[in-house]
């Protein structure tokens, strides 16, 4: 118990720091929003459901279904905390060593882990699913007992998945420890932290009456295929609502959460071998044993691609944003429209709409790569500033392979345009020309705004750190590019006009194009020059002594 | 007319932070292989010094010469000649420690093969050639030290300022570090370094300086400043010199 009271003091703590209020208030922020989310889809669900419920009386399998529907977003979220947060907790949270020295029993760091994955998905899962579970309920004269059964339900739904994920990763570390299940162990978490907002902006909150509507249906029609934890939880709830004893569909509930604890108790003694394992295990999967060169610049250029392939985590990154551009681009987000625009030429189409998930797909590194100018440099500050190299040659190297970062975008996007688009080589080719020249207006956008002395502060011990400004950093960041971006979408607006009023034959776009790809280049060239040399200009004063 | 032989000198030197002196009126003249110990509880301000020696940090008052240039108008040319290792490392973890040392030696302009020299004969002298090619992430602090310690000497500075270079090191690293110090004083390198370990100052210092609430109380070899204080041992001095501070802070 001492293990739990230290994490609530510890929380109740939080509004006691700057940084804790900070936490306090994203969190909130999040939650707040996701919620209100949900509100929204079970208002607009709550018609269909109230029909449904009402249409078939006697008989309780809709509800059982649209109940279970509602519970379903709990073993989603568990797999997300299991996978993205548990196993960090799991074997890198700083507490370990604490644990592991205390003479407390060896399983007690697993379970205080588990406690802490729970209470952070059950309160993500009833952020989410207690919505339409209190609407669905509301159409019901459920008792106020089943109202208080929901948070048990929803605990039911997540505690056993996460018992076992947790149990697997003991189990998998113990046994099998090394660098390959660490990466994989390491992909796993990372795709788990991407999927979870896509499944929510792309499933979960995806609108539309009528989808609603067949949602609501195939809830209500669904009962019987629900998981036996979920279906174990949506029994109790519906058993609550109709006056049926408690009692009998209480105990497969408590059955499943004493099963998830007894599960993790078997794995739980082999936690500290596995830790043990997995801190071995913490080498690079392939590293580069070249010589370094003399020249600081392409030192520091090796030096962020070093930083890359030797950390497993970074190269995930890259994987993971692989990942995210295809969804995106599988699901033609944003560029729906643009691909209906049959008057348009079926290259320009198929150009623009690749340019649009470049786009999107840019504006989600920019924040990153702007790290590796000086932020992420931030321990490292004091040996910069004590060096006598000049500012602007460590600066070069640290663009020269942001510029070769920034290809990837384009490299994925030419990859999906392909296979999504069935896009043909001059539509490729004309989007590598245009891309490139974007590459080199984010590149100059990058230099300038990561090293933008105001958005950055040195703390006393000469780290450089961002604190309280990352989001505002984050922001003019996106925007400054949004306005350098401004005349390729003047230039869009135009096409359109002119194809609107049937102006826009393919030969005068195809006459139009080189002309338009050379200003585009010489203008990316421009905004890469400029800001190259105020970034020289900023990495000068972030340089200089305080 | 201006002693050549003054690797570092200060006049006046002084730093606030939000009116907090955190160093004031320190005057430092130390010479060309010299082994200068700079002593003072904690909070005293001796990283406070380092960092200004260093140029990490601005003066609020006075000047500090290194090899009687100023970062104010020739920093450049006084990093080319300085060194500082600060008490937590500025290293790279997902680097290893060979190119770590390739990175920062690539910083001063080492010329590659004095720099795969001087590496080689560091990483073999402070017992790190076995973990050279691991990443930084897995070593200990006393092998952070270390590694960070042999990037700085790699670049042969002639100014070397150290933060509590001891701690964390083991007693073998201790004293080849001692070892080490005393041969870069040989070769004409200025040492200056801060610590708690009085006895690590007696063995090695040739002068000591006492710091204490931001100002120099004494300064001097060991023997004299245990002549002029009556005392036996360092240890007597420091805390004669620093007790009644202690007391008030």
């Amino acid at each position: 118990m001492k293990l739990i009271a230290a994490d609530l003091r510890a929380l109740a703590n939080l509004p006691a720091s700057p940084a804790g209020r900070r936490i306090v208030f994203g969190m909130g922020i999040g939650l707040g929003i996701l919620a209100a989310m949900s509100w929204q889809l079970a208002a607009l669900a709550s018609r269909h459901i109230g029909n449904l419920v009402a249409r078939d009386g006697a008989d309780d399998a809709p509800l059982l279904g649209l109940l279970g529907h509602g519970l379903t977003i709990c073993p989603v979220v568990a797999t997300w905390t299991g996978l993205a947060m548990a196993r960090q907790q799991l074997f890198e949270t700083p507490e370990l060593v604490l644990w592991r020295q205390a003479p407390i029993a060896a399983m007690r760091g697993p379970l205080q882990v588990f406690v802490r994955a729970v209470l952070v998905s059950t309160l993500w899962a009833a952020t989410l699913s207690s919505p339409w579970l209190v609407t669905v309920l509301r159409q019901t004269p459920a008792p106020p007992l089943a109202y208080a059964l929901v948070p048990i339900a929803i605990l039911a739904c997540t505690a056993p998945l996460l018992a076992s994920m947790l149990g697997v990763q003991i189990v998998l570390v113990r046994f099998l420890s090394g660098r390959w299940l660490r990466l994989l162990l390491a992909l796993v978490a990372a795709l788990a932290s991407v999927g979870f907002p896509l499944w929510l902006l792309l499933t979960l909150f995806r609108g539309g009456r009528e989808r609603i509507a067949a949602l609501s249906q195939a809830a209500a029609d669904g009962g019987a295929d629900l998981p036996p934890s979920v279906a174990a939880a949506a029994r109790l709830l519906t058993g609550a609502a109709t006056g049926e004893p408690t009692l009998p569909n209480l105990l497969p509930v408590v059955a499943w959460l004493a099963a998830a604890i007894a599960v993790l108790l078997v794995a739980a003694p082999l936690h500290s071998r596995a830790h043990e394992r997995y801190v071995e295990s913490d080498r690079p999967l392939w590293r580069r044993r070249g010589r370094w060169s003399t020249s600081l610049t392409a030192n520091m250029r090796r030096k962020e691609f070093a930083q890359v392939i030797q950390q497993p985590g970074a190269l995930i990154g890259f994987l993971v944003f692989a990942v995210l551009v295809f969804v995106l681009s599988q699901r033609n987000v944003l560029v729906a429209d643009i691909l209906s625009r049959h008057l348009l030429p079926r290259e320009l189409r198929h150009t623009a709409a690749m340019l649009t998930w470049w786009f999107l797909a840019i504006l989600l590194v920019l924040y990153a790569h702007m790290g590796r100018l000086a932020l992420w440099d931030g321990r490292q500050w004091s040996l910069y500033v004590s060096s006598p190299a000049h500012p602007g040659r460590i600066l070069r190297g640290k663009l020269q392979a942001i510029a070769v970062f920034l290809l990837w975008p384009l490299v994925l996007v030419t990859g999906a345009g392909v296979y999504f688009l069935g896009a043909d080589a001059s539509s490729l080719g004309w989007f590598a020309g245009f891309a490139s020249a974007g590459s080199l207006c984010a590149l100059g956008v990058v230099a300038t705004i990561g090293t933008w002395p105001r958005l950055l502060r040195p703390d006393a011990d000469g780290q450089i750190l961002q604190g309280g400004r990352s989001f505002l950093a984050a922001m003019v960041m996106v925007t400054t590019f949004q306005l350098t971006m401004l005349p390729a979408i003047l230039a869009w607006a135009w096409l359109l006009q002119r194809s609107a009023r049937r102006q826009l034959p393919r030969a005068a776009v195809l006459e139009l194009a080189p002309t338009a790809l050379a200003l585009a280049l010489a203008y990316g060239l421009l905004v890469a020059a400029l800001g190259t040399w105020l970034g020289q200009r900023n990495y000068r004063r972030l340089l200089a002594a305080r | 007319m201006t002693d050549t032989t003054l690797r570092i000198e200060t006049r006046g030197l002084g730093r606030d932070f939000g009116g907090k002196w955190a160093v004031r009126e320190l005057d430092l003249s130390i010479r060309e292989g010299e082994l200068y110990g700079f002593l003072g509880q904690n909070g005293a301000g001796k990283t406070t010094t380092l960092r200004l020696l260093a140029g990490l940090l601005r003066p609020s008052a006075g000047t500090a010469r290194i090899c009687g240039l100023t970062h104010e108008r020739d920093a450049r040319a006084v990093k080319q000649r300085l060194g500082f290792v600060p008490d937590t490392p500025p290293l790279y973890d997902y680097l290893t420690g060979r190119q770590y040392i390739a990175l920062v030696a690539s910083m001063w302009r080492v010329d590659r093969r004095t720099r795969d020299e001087r590496t080689e004969r560091l990483l073999h002298l402070l017992h790190l050639a076995d973990v050279a090619d691991e990443l930084c992430k897995g070593y200990s602090h006393g092998m952070r030290k270390k590694v960070h310690l042999a990037a700085v000497l790699a670049t042969a500075p002639d100014v070397l300022l150290l933060d509590e270079p001891t701690t964390g090191l083991d007693p073998g690293s201790t004293r080849r570090l001692k070892d080490l110090l005393r041969e870069e004083t040989q070769r004409g390198t200025t040492v200056m370094f801060s610590t708690h370990v009085l006895d690590t100052a007696e063995q090695v210092c040739d002068r000591v300086g006492i710091l204490a609430t931001g100002r120099l109380r004494a300064e001097g070899s060991v023997a004299e400043l245990r002549a002029a204080h009556g005392a036996a041992s360092l240890e007597e001095v420091f805390l004669t010199l620093t007790d009644g501070d202690a007391a008030t802070t």
